[in-house]
């Protein structure tokens, strides 16, 4: 493979590439947004019950002991998931649950125990704690999870190319099946670029989430 | 007024009640420090009065209203709790964690930005550059006295206060302990105050309950433990240099008497109707500078005879001067050292103050004698 060949195949399937990078991103996209719907508001639950928290997390561990693969093709054979787009969604949003409800759990529950003291002691509601207290203190633990949560995601969505996404893990599969380097090439790096290029915006995204209390220091 | 009933608290899965059948009573407008060694329940009673944690049998009246009676978060609000770790949130200003509980209380934003002010002004801190920093900008000293701000914030009548001022070194505790006293001579707020510290119970307490493995030892004004123990345990736990160490927490012109007769070396001819005039038993004389030169007695005054030979009287007393901020052991140690009746206390090179045994025998028992 050259250079040249690989601008061949990057410009003579543009419409291609451009409708599988879509695909790809559309699906990262869903899974977060329903995972972020799912896990976090679970996760500030399960701060108030103990024993609720270790069953939940015994469950999103085994799930995320499940080879990917193996889990997308367990989904195929369910009636109503099958091959495609039911299937991959639910498999991601469940493999998200583990870093997701995990730091949202560990950061609002590993909160400085003064501090919620004191504002209980003060007669701030158990709402009103998690809301002013544990969540923006939890913050930083919550966005480091969701910042892997996004990173894994967009590299597991390649392998959902297995049960009929039409995405750029497609390129991967088939450019091994055809020994097609060129197609290989083109979407083992976009997909690269894209997991770099999205945790990057989060970085910064950090940065300016994180209170400003938190970040000064004398 | 609050008022214990035979209260008992049972920790679960813990045969040995936290407390047992605690009965007390605590005025309004009074400091009830509750002091004992580490697990002695002090801490567990502290907490059963704003429902931080709830009773297991007996009754806790506020006001004679039973305070089962009232939702628990209502009933927080309406009191001041202060804690050792101070728990200030971190990512709010200064002037957000002092609005807390004015803001639960929905008061209106003009009214809560005047009281924030105001309070940052009562505790020493200047509100222009202190309302807009985070706590991680301030002292241990500050954030304490930030703290205190906090719980005070809707003048609450009743305050908890578990070892508010545990977390600082002792300089800036003795400080916070002079200011809050200070303080509470205006506010004149009901008080519960946790300490391990017998000398801080002694000098923040009117009155002192002494814990020992759940149960109430002693409870009396300080003179009262001090004086007269209840038993051996208490005894030991005062300590029997007690008084002494208390002295250590003062410094000479707290204790001094401010109304003092000074008189120029080459006035000493009318010293004695002088001294008779001013009533104050001793004339601290000063040379034609302005510097102290020692003292003389009432008696003195009118056994010497002759301006020469009193002012050698005064002279042989030169160590008889300590600056105003030397603290009280210090200042008896000189008492003793050179065998004197009465020390001048000096702000800089002038005289602000007088010292003698008597004074600080009866500093010591100042709030006994109350």
């Amino acid at each position: 493979m050259t250079w040249a060949d690989l601008f061949n195949f990057v410009t003579g399937n543009a419409s291609t590439i451009r409708r599988y990078s879509e695909t790809h991103f559309i699906l990262v996209l869903e899974t977060v947004i329903v995972s972020l719907i799912l896990w976090v508001p679970l996760g500030l639950l399960l701060s108030k019950s103990d024993k609720w928290a270790g069953r939940v997390m015994a469950l999103a561990n085994l799930i995320f002991c499940i080879p990917s693969l193996s889990l997308f093709a367990i989904f195929v054979t369910i009636p109503g998931l099958g091959l495609g787009r039911r299937s991959s969604l639910l498999a991601l949003v469940l493999y998200a649950m583990m870093p997701l409800l995990r730091n949202v759990y560990d950061g609002v529950k590993n909160v400085d125990r003064s501090v919620i003291e004191a504002a209980k002691g003060m007669g701030m509601s158990e709402a009103g704690i998690i809301r002013e207290i544990r969540f923006p203190l939890g913050l930083p633990v919550i966005f480091a999870g969701f910042r892997i949560t996004v990173v894994m995601t967009t590299g597991m969505a390649t392998i959902a190319s297995f049960i009929g996404e039409q995405n750029l893990g497609r390129f991967i599969t088939n450019g091994m099946v055809r020994n097609n380097t060129e197609m290989l090439v083109t979407g083992a790096v976009l997909i690269s670029v894209i997991a770099v290029v999205l945790d990057t915006i989060l970085g910064l995204l950090e940065k300016g989430l994180i209170p400003r209390g938190l970040r000064l220091r004398r | 007024m609050i008022e214990l009933r035979e209260v008992t608290k049972c920790y679960k899965g813990q045969t040995v009640p936290a407390i047992e059948k605690l009965s007390l009573c605590i005025d309004e407008g009074e400091i009830c420090v509750l002091v004992g060694p580490s697990g002695c329940g002090k801490s567990t009673t502290l907490r059963l009065i704003n429902r931080m944690i709830d009773l297991s049998s007996g009754t806790i009246l506020i006001n004679g209203e039973d305070i089962l009676n009232k939702d628990p978060d209502q009933l927080r609000r309406g009191i001041g709790y202060v804690i050792q770790q101070i728990g200030l949130l971190p990512h709010r200003t200064i002037g957000e964690n002092i609005a807390i509980v004015p803001r639960l209380y929905k008061w209106p934003k003009g009214k809560i930005k005047e009281r924030v002010n105001q309070l940052l002004t009562i505790i020493g801190l200047d509100p222009d550059q202190t309302r807009n920093k985070y706590p991680s900008q301030l002292s241990g000293g500050q954030m304490q006295r930030v703290g205190v701000a906090r719980a005070m914030a809707v003048d609450p009548p009743i305050m908890l206060m578990d070892e508010p001022f545990g977390a600082v070194d002792p300089l800036v505790r003795s400080h916070l302990q002079d200011e809050f006293l200070r303080l509470q001579e205006e506010i004149k707020k009901t008080i519960v105050f946790v300490t391990h510290d017998i000398n801080e119970a002694i000098k923040m307490g009117d009155k002192i309950a002494i814990f020992n493995e759940g149960r109430l030892v002693q409870f009396g004004t300080p003179e009262q433990i001090l004086t007269d123990p209840a038993d051996d345990f208490v005894e030991n736990f005062i300590g029997h240099d007690r008084v002494v160490r208390m002295l250590s927490l003062y410094r000479a012109e707290e204790a001094a008497r401010k109304r003092v007769c000074v008189v120029r070396d080459n006035e000493l001819a009318g010293l004695a109707g002088e001294l008779r005039e001013a009533g104050t038993g001793v004339a601290f004389i000063i040379d034609a500078g302005g510097g102290p030169l020692g003292y003389v007695t009432e008696e003195e005054s009118t056994a010497v005879s002759g301006p020469e030979r009193l002012k050698a009287v005064a002279a042989a007393r030169r160590k008889a001067f300590v600056q105003a901020n030397t603290p009280l052991p210090d200042a008896l140690s000189i008492l003793l050292e050179y065998d004197l009746d009465w020390l001048g206390v000096l702000q800089g090179k002038s005289l602000c103050g007088a010292l003698s045994f008597k004074d600080i025998q009866r500093h010591v028992y100042r709030r006994e004698g109350e």
